[in-house]
């Protein structure tokens, strides 16, 4: 596991980044117009919802067939000249990376923000090598300076203000940037990573698709540092979880006008960049070496159980955008490699269920995400299949399971529950006045932060069956 | 066990249902692209000049467009575009035999890259309407690098290689051997990593100029 | 539209209204006789078993949903005053007994015949309300598993519009969850808080009198915080309102 989920709990996360009023504002700033802009884009695109439907049957094909198109993408990735690897788990796509750049003698490496090299915890694989390791992103450039995971699949440093990312850039560029403003940063951060970009031994990225019958990789981006990457240095690693693959081109890009949409309310991003195999003869420039590692890491395990809808996923960032969970606590109290929605069911995947049982549980079920999942997946319904194996595993609390076997004891029993039911609401009368209760013992998660209000001393069954039994009425 | 035997094999374990030819597996997958207006945003305008559609586009994104006559007269356009950018009249260019005859008149024009490239020309090999997207593909006489490098991008398209939409590149991609890389340029390179707020240069260029022209006579 | 003028109809009241605030069910049982419906309330009824469905407790919620349905056998249409608990039985119901020979028909049937009250209202039965007056403004929150899972939201609306003098003031964020999720309000406490806070913001922003809704979860959630926010905001569930019954008492209200 190379994201151990870290202490404090998931509830100590969240209270911080509750308390945390700047994160709030951060996150709110982005995500308030990434929302915007992905519903401007969809009511711009009247065939939305034909091309999701669309994309969720060409990601089920290939789900459905990811042997024969795998070894597809291998072969004509090979005829094109790239060495492609394997990798069961995180550790050996790490090893595996952390080889190829040993072998080169690479200083230094330049990488194009990959989820999937987050997920098999690749920057802390190449520190522990010894290489230099230069996050060509602005996004993932921010939060290498601040020490950071990141937050966001599309945004990674989503919790920094701007001021926060001033302060940043001020200690770590040589000259400092001149002002806070947006403009003057990115202008700061193109001046300091100009030099690394021509300087690296080696340059890596993840894929947005693995194309099989060309085999090619595709990386979208939309400030170029993808192709300022990959292009310079003498090899190319590209690190991509098994699901990526797509048929052809064709199905790439049906698949790309959700993705950019749903992710940034564009319609392309301004990059979309195929890599086929390493620089051709007498090309005038690209890598000698193109390295692609395959990476498994759960993936082959979801294919055979419940949560075999989420390989679909195409990593757009929309279910998280559209969290009112995620929009309270930011992405790193999720305390994994992926936060929000999609996060939740992953990281138990790729984590373990039992230091993360929390995170399906932290959902109100809503169905906003899925309502905006660009590939239709039933996220409240995987979540909720998490819940299930945490309840057959033992893994919920004792207090939940005692509190709920009483209740379900008397739900199971009609006549019983309604005698509880008359009994309980006069209980709960006596500890309130008026129409509210303030304060409820066994319930202080609720009145601690809002009223209860006060129930009539007769339960609607019981002021029915007077009714009727004066009125002379049925049942 | 090799770990490409353990992952393949795990897929095939997961298999409910017997794996299928790969014609069948073939045929499936180009269903899946049938009809393909139904799922993709349409030109506009619907029936016109693709020159216009692409325009339109592109200028939304922040790309500038320019229309000339031929190639002949790019020189002169280049002039005025460096002059109305304060930039010197230098400029890198791409190698291209397109490119070869041209007289530069005034402007100094070289090869090798800077790392601090104020302006390069390139030609596009296609452009596409639907999304305002220039092609450039990799090669002996276009360097990746001439896109990504200087702060303007000025790209040379010829109106008749413009294709309405992206499964028409992706058809005419099909038709040919893959380059190292095949790059869809739509706008200029641009940023929203700082709280969400959109900032045009972040690495690549932060000016597309799109030189579009009737022909490369 | 139904095909039968006077269908008999079983009233599932939820748990919640039945404790908290058994008008809703009256409200609901005069709504529906006034639509024509012959209303029946089976005393078997407890819970539809939701919160043993959303812990992970399947077994418990299958015994639940077993129960309900036997309870409700025989009658036209299953009608409950909330959406959430509606989607547990039209979704839920057979999805937890899709394995279970003997079940997963009843279950589908059901399913089928089960409704949310504001749409069985207008989609089924072709009713709005008469002569009704309330001078009032009021605005409304869509809750999320009626809206999502079962596509209410033009029935409640429709209805409301046929009352003389209420206002309706739109609300923003009326499709965002409340933060109430059943057991996750108490569960992750601080979490639901920050959340319905800023719903109840967006409520007193519409500058309505009432807010209204169709889940007394929801309703109970956003009233309470609104309440000890210091807000006049009054919360009635839509068919206390459609009843004519909000000059009356609101949620947390004394008679």
């Amino acid at each position: 596991m190379s994201h151990p989920i870290p202490q404090p709990s998931f509830k100590a996360r969240a209270e911080a980044a509750l308390a945390d009023r700047t994160l709030k504002l951060a996150i709110d700033r982005t995500t308030g117009t990434a929302e915007a802009k992905r519903a401007a884009a969809v009511a711009a695109f009247p065939e939305f919802d034909a091309a999701r439907r669309r994309g969720r049957a060409i990601k089920d094909h290939v789900i459905a067939h990811l042997d024969h198109y795998l070894e597809q993408f291998e072969r004509n990735a090979t005829a094109a000249g790239a060495k492609v690897h394997w990798a069961r788990t995180d550790a050996e796509a790490r090893a595996i990376v952390t080889r190829i750049c040993l072998d080169a003698d690479a200083k230094l490496v330049t990488r194009a923000k990959s989820m999937l090299g987050e997920e098999i915890g690749l920057p802390h694989a190449l520190a522990d090598a010894g290489i230099e390791r230069v996050e060509t992103d602005l996004a993932e450039h921010i939060i290498q300076l601040a020490g950071e995971a990141p937050s966001h699949i599309i945004w990674p440093a989503m919790h920094r203000t701007r001021e926060q990312v001033a302060e940043l850039f001020r200690a770590g560029h040589q000259p400092p940037p001149a002002a806070e403003d947006p403009a003057t940063m990115v202008q700061s951060a193109r001046r300091a990573l100009r030099a690394k970009f021509l300087g690296a031994d080696i340059g890596i990225s993840g894929a947005n698709f693995l194309v099989a019958d060309t085999g090619a990789t595709c990386t979208v981006t939309n400030e170029g540092n993808a192709e300022l990457t990959t292009t310079p240095p003498r090899i190319h690693i590209v690190t991509a979880g098994i699901e990526k693959i797509v048929p052809s081109t064709a199905h790439a890009f049906a698949l790309l006008r959700l993705l950019v949409r749903s992710a940034t309310g564009g319609e392309l991003t301004q990059y979309t960049t195929f890599h086929c195999g390493p620089k051709r003869p007498g090309d005038a420039d690209g890598p000698e070496e193109m390295h692609i590692v395959l990476v498994d890491n759960g993936r082959t395990r979801m294919l055979g159980d419940e949560f075999r809808e989420m390989l679909r996923c195409i990593r757009c960032g929309a279910c998280m955008n559209h969290c009112v969970v995620y929009r309270q606590i930011g992405g790193h109290a999720y305390g994994g490699t992926y936060p929000g929605p999609m996060g939740s069911v992953l990281t138990p995947v790729l984590d373990g269920l039992a230091g993360s049982r929390d995170l399906p549980n932290a959902c109100t079920l809503n169905g906003r995400c899925e309502e905006v999942c660009p590939v239709g997946i039933p996220l409240p319904t995987l979540l909720r299949a998490w819940r299930s194996r945490s309840w057959r595993e033992g893994l919920e609390p004792g207090t939940l399971r005692a509190g709920l076997g009483v209740w379900a004891m008397l739900a199971r029993r009609p006549a019983l529950y309604r005698l509880a039911s008359r009994i309980g609401v006069r209980a709960l009368r006596l500890f309130g006045r008026g129409g509210w209760i303030a304060r409820l013992p066994l319930a202080g998660g609720w009145t601690r932060y809002r009223d209860m209000p006060r129930p009539p001393g007769r339960t609607f069954m019981d002021q029915y069956r007077r009714t009727r039994a004066q009125k002379g009425g049925r049942r | 066990m090799t770990a490409r035997d353990d992952i393949l094999g795990a897929i095939r374990a997961a298999r409910a249902t017997p794996a299928r030819t790969a014609e069948a597996i073939a045929a499936e997958a180009a269903s899946l692209l049938d009809a393909p207006e139904t799922t993709r945003p349409g030109l506009a305008p619907a029936a016109g000049d693709l020159a216009d559609a692409f325009a339109r586009k592109a200028g939304a994104l922040g790309t500038t467009i320019e229309h000339l006559p031929d190639i002949a007269a790019i020189p002169a356009a280049l002039r005025r575009y460096l002059d109305t950018h304060g930039l010197p009249a230098s400029l890198a260019v791409q190698p291209a035999a397109e490119f070869a005859g041209l007289d530069w008149g005034g402007v100094a024009i070289h090869r090798d890259l800077a790392p601090d490239e104020p302006a390069a020309l390139g030609l596009a090999l296609c452009g596409i309407a639907e999304s305002g997207s220039l092609v450039v593909h990799s090669g002996p006489d276009a360097p990746v690098l001439l896109s990504f490098l200087p702060l303007h991008h000025i790209v040379v398209l010829r109106v008749d290689t413009l294709l309405p939409h992206l499964e028409d590149y992706a058809a005419l991609m099909a038709k040919q051997a893959s380059p190292r890389n095949a790059i869809l340029i739509t706008g200029p390179s641009g940023t929203t990593d700082i709280e969400g707020s959109y900032v045009r240069g972040a690495h690549g260029p932060g000016f597309l100029h799109v030189i579009l022209t009737r022909s490369t006579d | 539209m139904s095909a039968k003028p006077h269908p008999r109809v079983g009233l599932f009241v939820t748990c919640l209204v039945d404790a908290i605030r058994p008008q809703i069910g009256f409200a609901a049982i005069q709504l529906l006789e006034e639509a024509g419906c012959i209303v029946e309330v089976p005393a078997a009824q407890t819970c539809c078993g939701q919160p043993a469905l959303n812990s992970g407790d399947d077994a418990d919620a299958a015994h639940l949903a077993r129960q309900t349905i036997a309870a409700f056998e025989g009658l036209d249409h299953v009608v409950l005053p909330s959406g959430s608990c509606a989607a547990t039985m039209v979704h839920g119901y057979p999805e937890l007994l899709a394995d279970d020979p003997d079940w997963a028909a009843r279950a589908r049937a059901f399913a089928a015949r089960t409704h949310e009250i504001t749409s069985f209202l207008v989609d089924v039965m072709g009713y709005r309300p008469q002569g009704r007056r309330l001078d009032a403004s009021a605005t409304y929150h869509d809750s999320c598993s009626g809206l999502r899972d079962l596509g209410v939201a033009a029935q409640p609306r429709a209805m409301l519009a046929e009352i003389e003098g209420l206002q309706m003031h739109g609300l923003e964020g009326n499709d965002v969850c409340c933060g109430f999720g059943g057991t996750f309000c108490v569960k992750y406490a601080p979490i639901s808080n920050a959340i319905v806070t800023e719903k109840a913001e967006a409520v007193e922003r519409s500058g309505a009198d009432l807010l209204l809704g169709g889940d007394l979860g929801c309703l109970m959630n956003m009233a309470g915080k609104l309440h000890r926010r210091g807000a006049r905001t009054r919360c009635f569930h839509t068919v206390e309102v459609l009843a004519g019954l909000a000059d009356g008492p609101a949620i947390g209200e004394e008679a």
